[in-house]
């Protein structure tokens, strides 16, 4: 990684503000659809996974940890996905 | 464990605050399937209702949430590094993001409720009031959290790392979970 780990948190965080400007955007347009929703939750997808492993720095955490979150947000997200689209 | 070990993976704060972490999630992960199976049973009904609610605001708030997330992880690195004062500062900053994202939330509520959208309003505001009110629970034990993490980087013989992570770790979760709710509650269509 470039930089030092707090420029590197800095660019997580503008890239996150700068994804949840956009979702909002998409999700608020008048023709919003399921192709919208969906890329709206895979946003949100990438944002949690930022989250955990910059923010709660699981990406130095031990492999059980890393396993286990990765485990959840596919889980989860696989059954928001197949949820809405049903 | 080796030395080599060691740096190569280590878990941030304490252990138990991320079995509580972890089932919070799994518990949380409940209600969001739960409020997707309601609102799979009636989803017009579901976006009529989600109308009434300003998305601009939930952004505002998310924005709040992600600026204190930023804030904190800072603390830590800062408090790693021995900078207290610029730990306590940022930690400050965090609690700032947190009584502020209240504020609006409180806000939010009062205008619903002005406007006759009450928890007794159908199934959204019933789920609209259960999600955003048990996540601002969260948000309340976290600012007491921030509170003793606040309390630590001023004692000079106190400033324990692991008591920042851990503290850090918990806020995250309550940014992680919103990061959910905004979806769900606020853009989904």
């Amino acid at each position: 990684m470039n930089g030092t780990p707090g420029a590197r948190t800095t660019r997580v965080w503008a890239a996150l503000c700068a994804v949840t400007v956009l979702s909002w955007r998409l999700g608020t347009e008048r023709t919003a659809g399921a192709a919208v929703t969906v890329a709206v939750l895979a946003i949100a997808l990438v944002k949690a996974r930022f989250v955990v492993r910059c923010f709660m720095e699981v990406q130095d955490a031990p492999a059980w940890l890393r396993r286990l979150t990765d485990v959840w947000l596919a889980a989860l997200w696989t059954a928001l996905v197949v949820l809405y689209l049903v | 464990m080796t030395a080599e070990r060691e740096t190569a993976a280590r878990l941030p704060g304490d252990p138990g605050m991320w079995v509580f972490v972890l089932g919070d999630l799994a518990f949380f992960s409940a209600y969001f399937v739960i409020f997707m199976v309601h609102r799979g049973r009636e989803p017009e009904l579901f976006a009529a209702a989600q109308r009434h609610l300003s998305p601009a605001v939930a952004v505002a708030t998310t924005l709040l949430l992600l600026t204190g997330s930023w804030l904190i992880a800072l603390a830590v690195q800062a408090s790693r590094a021995g900078e207290h004062r610029r730990a306590l500062r940022l930690t400050a900053g965090t609690l700032l993001t947190g009584v502020l994202f209240m504020l609006v939330k409180a806000g939010e509520w009062a205008w619903e409720a002005s406007h006759g959208r009450t928890f007794a309003s159908g199934d959204f505001f019933m789920f609209y009031y259960l999600l955003t009110g048990v996540h601002l629970f969260h948000m309340l034990l976290g600012l007491v959290v921030l509170g003793v993490v606040l309390r630590e980087l001023r004692a000079p013989g106190l400033r324990r790392t692991a008591v920042v992570e851990t503290g850090a770790t918990y806020w995250h979760m309550v940014d992680l979970l919103w990061i959910v709710i905004f979806v769900l509650v606020y853009l989904m269509r």
